[in-house]
């Protein structure tokens, strides 16, 4: 026979504590889940975010080729180093006013290239013959053509961007597949002899740098993501290739990891959060349950059982509540997580991750937290006195209750007198409770203090906007004779019932030179450290600078603005230099230079022409009559021409002239953008107007307003919202939890002591008006804790964490005020509750009961 | 005959200035190996102290407790207990068993405990004496209160302690019970050459040890030798 006395120990005290465990299981559980929902969002939140970039790159291999040829794509496949090596062929590019704001590449591809471009057919399989093609649902819903293979298309298209007469092909569908919405491209799959044949066909007399037809690109998959770059150079080399030009994925760039790190900062705040409430819930009921069983270690100690033996027993009563709570807390958390990952992460298909680190991570948290929550119980239960098993009744408690006692003391005060008897319990549990109270106040407060006018202002200048198409076309460029805002939609709006205000935008891309003044403004603005600061992350920002330096020009965009889209520009808040004077601007004479992304600052000097300095613009010389800091409603937008021309990398200086002498300047110019207000009243009308036009021009309408912005903030904002929430509710719940089970154990522990009381008669109602004062001094100190922390923390905290921002900082405690009155209930309650129980077993029973 | 605990200038004082109280004042002691001593006193005379100061329970405020060859103040709380499960055996008023074990397992826990394996032909012979065979496996709350003594009594004496100390053991027994198990103490001792020290407030039963010393205020009042 093998007995191990403490295992056996172990086992069957365990089963003797039901209640007990009950509440330490469920405090583990509450504990575990935490951890395990803060460990799937950051885990989610992190592979989310990879993936989003290899959506935005359009690949997820490690490296591509823009430029091979298919005898070195060949040589790189052959080499051991790389896993997957995947080809593609440029036919060219889809055109046409049904395809405006995507770019439609049509590429033949093989399979291994489609499957790493997201762009693999779903639905039916890759081309084959030449008439054969696959498309996404973004193309096929551009073009109208119902979701099903064997469907004609007929796609115009260029095989060179010079060219000025479009191709116009006829295909039947094969294949199609969900599109990648995070690029700005779709892939068109063409079989690899209609692209050899487009790159034998094309009109080799333009310019050669139009010309994409039979550009030949590759994708290398690798077998690790470590090292790319000297893994990549060493099959080159090896291959003979060295010097041919690839890049890496950005995906796999290492700042990739920081930025998810960064985005989880909250995530391990709220650790450490979920930690110390489990801490403080945990403790306390070991510390109760070591306190209650003092006589019961004492006992074992004079038996023989080491502190060692005493410890090892604790922790195992630990260890087995772990082994329950544990899993029970990774599953619920787990579930929680797949709740809120899609709130929390707001990308399409965003789904819970479920790797082991999760699973592995959570579980050694929580069992941390409960290590350390038992190891001043455990000490206490090992350092035990024997002597303690020989007390047959703790009388020294009873002795500084009376000398506490003042002559005329009533209930209440016994009461008081009676929460001091433990202080370490009081103080633990009241800790708990305003942690979770605290924490919910501080939520409330920060999400209250959003205010959405301000945020809109930002955004939006009036209740409507509606840009040109090609606004914010970066690949192609912006085309300023676009015909999105053409006369008869203009005409539509400005007669439009209820409009209270409109206002135009119009730009023109030129060139001014640079005089000694501005240079030197540039050269101030833009010392040698500020550039090598921004070269270290970005280099073509301060290229294009010292480009446009050395030669004394720059680009520049003129904006031409009137009505509410001038007014709320040249508004005071948004001049940082000179003064802005309506009448004097509406002259014609002057320009005010914009879009400087600056802090406003007393004395600074702004990298642009200085107020005051003549500026010529196409042979025409404005004074500059203001500068003003950059308003992305006015001046966000693509330049003109294209990726090739480089213009979007350029330096531009960005002026505003009044519209008036705009359109006489370039009246061939069309409207940008436009923007309108409108009555509350018509808000509704003025939409279904809009949306009338955009379904008899078959034309998406590019239109942003005040409320879908608003819409769309309340979506993303809700994911921190809920998270926070949550948070603090179980954390709350936590506290509830302690202070319920801190409440039921002070009464059941003085079972004996209460009989007692009664035997000298004390009556029942006495009894229990006794207990519900204590419950209620429980909370009035609580409540008077969590009121005074929460207003400090509400009152500097969320005021300094608000400051800035699109905030509005007002002082509530609404949570608090809420949980008040459940509070209190909980005291009256849970004594009331716990006192019937007690009455069940007679006086006798309970003054014999050890 | 060979001294088994030797105890020397012990003082035990609680409190100080007006409520200084003197548990112990200064008490010299010497328990022989295989007898069966008895320590008698009123209530509050400090006889308890005295048992809880012999079995290392307790530390005095001045003196010296030796058992064997072990100075008890040397050792540390972690090895005191050690030492104790090895070479004392401690019966109580209130038995102290452990409710949740069976009294097998109640009986072996000590030795147990110690990572020894129990003397499984010693502990049926105790047991058969104390007539528990038919209860090894009942737990202590089904049993009498002198049921539940005897295996207080086989649990002290499994372990082959150097020394036996009880403290009240019939205490909480009704007279009848009380006989049995006083004699069942004496038996033991004769049978297995057991040393044991036994505190009472019952001149009877004091009356039927070999020796019995009387304490009285904290101080031994008389230690004469018990006619056999």
């Amino acid at each position: 026979m093998n007995f191990r006395p403490i295992t056996v120990l172990n086992k069957r005290t365990f089963r003797l504590n039901r209640g007990r465990n009950l509440v330490t299981a469920l405090a583990i559980v509450l504990t575990t889940l935490m951890f395990t929902t803060l460990f799937v969002l950051s885990q989610s939140m992190c592979a989310n975010l990879i993936e989003m970039t290899f959506r935005q790159t359009g690949y997820d291999a490690q490296v591509s080729f823009k430029n091979i040829t298919e005898e070195q794509a060949e040589k790189i496949a052959a080499h051991p180093d790389a896993a997957e090596v995947g080809q593609s062929i440029v036919a060219g590019l889809g055109q046409g006013k049904a395809l405006t704001g995507r770019q439609v590449e049509i590429r033949f591809a093989d399979e291994t290239y489609a499957a790493h471009s997201f762009a693999k057919p779903v639905t039916g399989r890759m081309p084959q013959t030449v008439d054969e093609i696959a498309l996404d649902n973004i193309v096929l819903d551009k073009l109208g053509i119902p979701h099903e293979v064997g469907q004609c298309v007929t796609l115009e298209w260029v095989a060179d961007y010079a060219q000025e007469e479009t191709n116009v092909s006829e295909f039947t569908l094969c294949g199609f597949w969900e599109g990648n919405e995070s690029s700005y491209a779709s892939m068109a799959w063409v079989s690899r002899e209609f692209a050899d044949n487009a790159a034998a066909d094309q009109d080799d007399t333009g310019a050669a740098s139009s010309r994409i037809a039979g550009i030949h690109m590759a994708q290398v998959t690798l077998y690790s993501d470590r090292n790319i770059e000297g893994v990549m150079d060493k099959i080159l080399e090896d291959t003979g290739l060295t010097g041919l030009e690839y890049g890496v994925n950005l995906a796999y760039d290492p700042d990739m990891n920081r930025m998810a790190s960064q985005e989880n900062l909250p995530m391990y705040l709220g650790m450490i959060l979920v930690f110390v409430a489990g801490y403080l819930i945990i403790y306390n009921i070991f510390q109760i349950s070591v306190t209650e069983d003092i006589q019961f270690y004492g006992k074992l100690k004079t038996l023989g059982t080491t502190a060692r033996q005493l410890k090892k027993l604790l922790y195992g009563q630990a260890g087995r509540l772990c082994l329950l709570g544990i899993p029970a807390g990774l599953l619920l958390g787990y579930l929680l997580g797949m709740v809120l990952v899609p709130v929390w992460i707001q990308t399409e298909g965003a789904r819970a991750a479920a790797s082991p680190v999760i699973f592995i991570g959570s579980a050694a948290f929580a069992a941390v937290t409960v290590l350390i929550s038992c190891m001043r119980p455990a000490r206490m239960a090992g350092k035990v006195s024997p002597m303690e098993a020989l007390r047959y009744n703790d009388v020294q408690r009873g002795g500084r209750l009376t000398k506490r006692r003042s002559g005329s003391a009533g209930l209440p005060a016994l009461a008081w007198s009676n929460l001091g008897r433990n202080r370490k319990r009081t103080v633990t549990v009241i800790c708990s409770l305003t942690l979770g109270l605290t924490l919910m106040s501080v939520f409330y407060a920060k999400n209250a203090a959003f205010d959405m006018d301000k945020y809109l202002e930002e955004l939006m200048l009036s209740d409507f906007q509606i840009d040109q198409a090609t606004s914010e076309e970066y690949v192609k460029g912006y085309d300023p004779y676009g015909a999105t805002l053409n006369a008869q939609l203009l005409a539509q709006v400005e007669e439009a019932a209820g409009l209270e205000g409109i206002g135009y935008e119009y730009s023109h891309e030129t060139e001014v030179s640079l005089s000694e003044q501005t240079i030197a403004n540039i050269q101030a603005f833009y010392t040698e450290e500020v550039l090598a600061d921004w070269a270290a992350y970005d280099p073509t920002g301060p290229g294009s600078i010292q480009e446009a330096v050395d030669e004394k020009s720059a680009g520049a965009v003129v904006y031409g603005l009137d009505g509410i889209a001038l007014d709320a520009y040249t508004a005071q808040k948004h001049v940082l230099a000179g003064n802005y004077d309506a009448a004097q601007f509406a002259t014609g004479e002057y320009v005010i230079a914009a879009g400087l992304a600056v802090e406003k600052e007393e004395g600074q000097i702004l990298p642009t022409v200085s107020v005051g300095d003549g500026i010529e613009i196409e042979g025409q010389t404005y004074t500059v009559m203001a500068v003003l800091d950059n308003f992305n409603v006015i001046t966000q937008g693509a330049k003109e021409g294209g990726i090739e021309s480089g213009n979007q990398d350029r330096h531009y200086l960005e002026f505003i002239m009044p519209l008036k002498t705009f359109r006489t300047r370039w009246p061939q110019n069309t409207p940008r953008k436009l923007f309108f207000n409108v009555e509350d009243a018509h808000l509704d009308d003025v939409q279904e107007m809009l949306d009338r036009y955009s379904a008899e021009s078959q034309e998406s309408l590019p239109l942003t307003t005040r409320a879908s912005k608003a819409a769309q903030y309340r979506r993303e904002s809700r994911a921190s919202a809920v998270m926070g929430n949550v948070i603090s509710i179980v954390i709350a719940l936590v506290g509830v939890l302690n202070f319920v089970n801190s409440m039921v154990t002070s009464i059941v522990s003085r079972r004996k002591e209460f009989a007692m009381m009664q035997s000298v008669g004390m009556t029942k109602p006495q009894l229990c008006k006794l207990l519900v004062w204590e419950g209620i001094d429980y909370a009035w100190i609580t409540l008077v804790c969590t009121y005074v922390i929460s207003s400090l923390a509400v009152g500097i905290g969320v005021r300094a964490m608000v400051e800035g921002g699109f905030t509005t900082f007002r002082f509530t405690l609404l949570p608090l005020v809420l949980c008040t009155p459940l509070l209190l209930l909980f005291a009256l309650l849970v004594p009331w509750l716990c006192f019937r129980n007690l009455e069940k077993d007679s006086l006798v029973e309970r003054l014999r009961a050890a | 005959m060979e001294v088994i605990v030797r105890a020397a200038g012990l003082k035990k004082y609680y409190g100080k200035g007006e409520a200084l109280v003197k548990a112990l004042d200064g008490v010299d002691l010497e328990i022989e190996r295989g007898k069966f001593t008895a320590i008698i006193g009123t209530s509050g005379s400090g006889k308890s102290t005295l048992l809880n100061m012999l079995g290392g329970l307790d530390v005095p405020s001045e003196g010296s407790v030796r058992i064997g060859k072990q100075e008890l103040a040397k050792l540390t709380s972690e090895q005191a207990t050690i030492f104790r499960r090895k070479q004392i055996g401690f019966i109580f008023q209130n038995y102290n068993l452990i409710p949740v074990l069976t009294v097998w397992e109640n009986i072996i826990f000590p030795i147990t405990l110690d990572g020894r394996k129990p003397d499984q032909k010693f502990i049926m012979e105790i047991v058969q004496l104390l007539g528990l065979q038919n209860k090894l496996d009942s737990l202590p709350g089904n049993l009498s209160g002198g049921q539940q003594q005897r295996v207080a009594i086989a649990r002290a004496l499994a372990a082959k302690p150097s020394i036996i100390l009880a403290d009240e053991p019939t205490g909480n027994l009704d007279s009848r019970t009380s006989d049995d198990v006083i004699g069942l103490l004496k038996v033991t001792s004769d049978q297995f050459h057991q040393t044991i020290v036994m505190i009472t407030h019952n001149p009877d039963i004091a009356a039927r040890a070999d020796r019995v010393i009387r304490i009285e205020d904290g101080k031994i009042v008389t230690g004469k030798e018990a006619a056999r």
